[in-house]
């Protein structure tokens, strides 16, 4: 057997869902908020971890003024975009309605802020799929 | 920030969070951040040394 091989014990204790926790708060929290679905499973370093790499991510490009995707009647891509967007959960609830933030058009940040902020909502849709496998005891 | 800090910054969170998210070992953490870290910049900087030569022309109009 070799290393990149799953040992059947651990593979088989991977398969079982995560006793007395249902998937559905985890999903929700860890929208909401980046890491909070692994934290809620008791996965601390790795919620932390994401939680830090995704807010830093999105700091960078609210710092670039890069832009905020919403929707655009009759331009598809801005759907993609947007729902992207939202899959940061609260912190894009917070900058689209509480701070009115859009990005800066004029700024030379625009495009790789965009970059920055697309990227950390891709990044917080797979945490949700993370977390909802190691609740459903798919992962480890 | 310069375009190529950017780019390390990128590389770098990207790294980190795949590392974390694909891996569960610190080892095997530790190698695929490097194995992505290294290839996205590699390849950021092989694709900018290809590009060089062509002009950039001049800026696109703001619409």
């Amino acid at each position: 057997m070799t290393a990149t091989e799953p040992q059947p014990a651990r593979a088989a204790e991977a398969r079982e869902p995560v006793a007395g926790v249902n998937p559905w708060p985890g999903a929700v929290l860890a929208w909401l908020v980046p890491g909070a679905g692994h934290l809620y499973l008791r996965r601390w370093g790795r919620g932390l971890l994401f939680l830090a790499v995704i807010l830093t991510s999105l700091a960078i490009g609210v710092g670039l003024e890069g832009k905020l995707w919403n929707l655009v009647p009759g331009q598809p891509l801005s759907y993609l975009g947007t729902l992207t967007c939202a899959g940061l959960g609260l912190p894009y609830l917070v900058l689209r309605f509480g701070l009115d933030y859009q990005g800066n058009l004029q700024s030379q940040g625009y495009e790789y802020g965009a970059a920055f902020i697309l990227t950390a909502g891709l990044m917080n849709l797979l945490v949700i799929l993370d977390a909802w496998d190691i609740a459903r005891g798919l992962k480890e | 920030m310069s375009h190529f800090l950017l780019m390390l910054a990128y590389s770098a969170l990207v790294s980190v969070f795949f590392a974390a998210l694909w891996r569960r070992s610190s080892r095997e953490q530790a190698i695929l951040f490097l194995q992505l870290f290294l290839g996205m910049v590699g390849a950021g900087l092989l694709l900018a040394w290809l590009m060089y030569p062509f002009p950039s022309g001049p800026p696109a109009p703001i619409p």
